[in-house]
């Protein structure tokens, strides 16, 4: 019979895993936006960004429903989205979102109630 | 003409028309799977030359290993990184390619490619519809965090494109390689889903060899091999037989990473720790199956092992029972796994066995097409063969590898020579391939009890 003590070592090794899945697959930086497979156009909003708060982490975007806030987290990949000027993408910060800019998300478990996983900044220059 | 020759030539054209079966009703997905299978072996998305197949080839089980990689030409792509300048560095090390078929990746990010980076030897891609999904989404490549965009197979081409097929290390699309459209990423999937086994075993089956007979027990065994726990029915899912709070293809750390002595490091290469599923890392790997193991070594994420005895004694190592999953066994049953040699030897001849009862399975599946002249060109019939004799030599390596089943090997070398044969004949290719599967069934016969 497997004792209790295993189960709660289970779960707590399988939700390390739930929780690390937003920081997984890497080359999502060289994928332009609205490109990613199965996610873009199904489960990731885009929209303008209107207000960066670098002290609530988080930026209001102007989504196609209206205007709405996105929270940030330390493990939210900020990618810049380079592409359509032919150079190369890179990770980026808050700091690198300016207002205007084009921006498409991805929320934790394509939940919109959750923080995002990553946000693709386009970059002209 | 004399009588006599118009008599020959048309006894020498009835012979190679043997009047053909019905086919076989037409698969929804044939022509899909057969675009997939296109651009997995030729398509190379305007890159570095690299095709799905560089590192897949179907010849050598969907993978590449050291031997392998030997017979390849100093210009297969492969290489790319000895003949591109723009790859020179920080794209692959080839030494550690060719000695221990260790390809490089950037899972923890792309910010310090010279020192940022993991080494891992590259996994099959057949039985795929088993071995992907879980409670907790999909799980690709050796730490389960291979695809992005959504995770899934039908994602993964694009994550590999941007990896391995760029031109340069800057990685633009558009210049330095393409993406794979919609189209093309819905046919690579349904091909690769169309590889190796569409079916889980059944444990325990009817084997007949003593020694793969015993090592299935142990295998079974939560008391003793506890292996069927995160390999249930010898594949790559969790049993769900056990209280478990998820389901399906899962990821544990088993201290592969802690090994002693690991080859790579032995090298004198850089090599940094692979620290396994997520950005950072939380030192897990994804259960692979274990039906189509033996003849698709070396063993684990990082080809630490060569041989599949040597992998199963890593479970009575400190490596594996000090780990995070070895703590959960000793948790749940009171000790962690402790096999003698012995036993050692039992687990890796089942795993030997019923590795080469689907090599059987395949090659039969190959040549039965042949067989009933059921192929639709000349090319796709002398492919299948080339896979049925390539099949038949790993069954034939798997089992007198591990001293099994002598007279099972003997129907195989036998299968293996009509194959060949099959290959070249212009008249009796389907008269050999029936022969073939006569003797690959009877060398089934030898290996497991068949109703």
């Amino acid at each position: 019979m497997l004792k209790l003590s295993f189960i709660t070592t289970l779960i707590c090794v399988l939700m390390i895993g739930a929780f690390a899945v937003q920081a997984e697959k890497a080359t999502e930086l060289f994928i332009p936006m609205e490109k990613s497979p199965g996610l873009s156009g199904e489960y990731t909003v885009m929209g303008k960004v209107e207000k960066v708060n670098s002290g609530a982490q988080s930026i209001t975007m102007s989504g196609p429903s209206g205007s709405y806030t996105v929270k940030l987290t330390e493990h939210t990949f900020i990618y810049l989205d380079r592409s359509k000027a032919q150079q190369s993408n890179s990770y980026g910060t808050l700091a690198d979102c300016e207002i205007g800019d084009l921006v498409e998300v991805k929320f934790v478990d394509n939940s919109r109630n959750k923080p995002i996983e990553w946000i693709k900044v386009q970059k002209a220059e | 003409m004399k009588p006599i020759a118009v008599l020959i030539c048309g006894l020498i054209l009835l012979a190679g028309c043997h009047t053909p079966s019905p086919p076989p009703t037409p698969d929804p997905d044939a022509e899909l799977i057969e675009k997939g299978r296109q651009i997995f072996f030729n398509e190379t998305f305007e890159g570095n030359g690299r095709t799905c197949g560089t590192c897949h080839p179907a010849e050598n089980n969907f993978a590449i290993d050291p031997t392998f990689i030997a017979t390849l030409p100093d210009d297969d792509p492969l290489f790319v990184a000895e003949f591109n300048p723009d790859l020179k560095e920080n794209f692959e090390n080839t030494r550690l390619i060719r000695e221990l078929g260790l390809i490089t990746e950037n899972l923890d990010g792309f910010d310090d490619l010279a020192n940022k980076f993991t080494l891992r030897g590259v996994p099959h891609t057949l039985g795929l519809r088993f071995t992907i999904d879980s409670s907790l989404g999909p799980r690709t490549g050796w730490s389960g965090d291979g695809s992005p965009g959504d995770g899934s197979l039908r994602s993964f081409a694009t994550g590999a494109v941007i990896q391995h097929f760029t031109k340069t290390l800057n990685r633009m699309p558009g210049v330095d390689f393409r993406l794979p459209t919609d189209d093309e990423l819905d046919a690579l999937e349904a091909f690769q889903f169309s590889l190796g086994r569409q079916q889980e075993l059944t444990l325990p089956m009817p084997l007949k060899g003593t020694v793969a007979k015993r090592g299935q027990e142990i295998f079974n065994d939560l008391t003793l091999g506890k292996c069927s726990a995160c390999h249930f029915n010898a594949g790559a899912n969790f049993s769900p037989n056990l209280p478990f709070p998820a389901s399906g293809n899962l990821n544990f750390n088993t201290g592969v990473e802690d090994l002693p002595d690991q080859p790579q490091d032995l090298t004198g290469e850089l090599v940094p720790p692979d620290d396994g599923f997520g950005i950072p890392g939380d030192g897990t790997f994804n259960t692979p199956s274990l039906v189509e193991a033996a003849d698709t070594g070396p063993f684990f994420h990082n080809n630490s092992i060569e041989t599949i005895e040597g992998s199963v004694a890593f479970y009575n190592g400190d490596a594996f029972n000090n780990s995070a999953a070895g703590q959960l066994i000793v948790q749940a049953t009171g000790s962690g796994i402790n096999l003698d040699g012995t036993q050692v030897v039992q687990v890796a001849a089942f795993l030997r066995v019923i590795n080469a009862l689907e090599n059987i399975r395949q090659s039969i599946e190959l040549l039965e097409p042949v067989a009933k002249k059921h192929h639709q060109t000349v090319e796709q019939g002398l492919r299948a063969l080339d896979l049925a004799a390539a099949e038949t030599e790993d069954s034939i390596m798997v089992l007198s590898g591990g001293g099994l089943h002598p007279q099972a090997v003997k129907f195989l070398k036998e299968a293996l020579r009509l194959t060949n044969k099959a290959k070249h004949s212009v008249f009796s290719k389907s008269r050999l391939a029936r022969e073939a599967i006569e003797q690959q069934e009877k060398a089934r016969a030898e290996l497991v009890e068949t109703s």
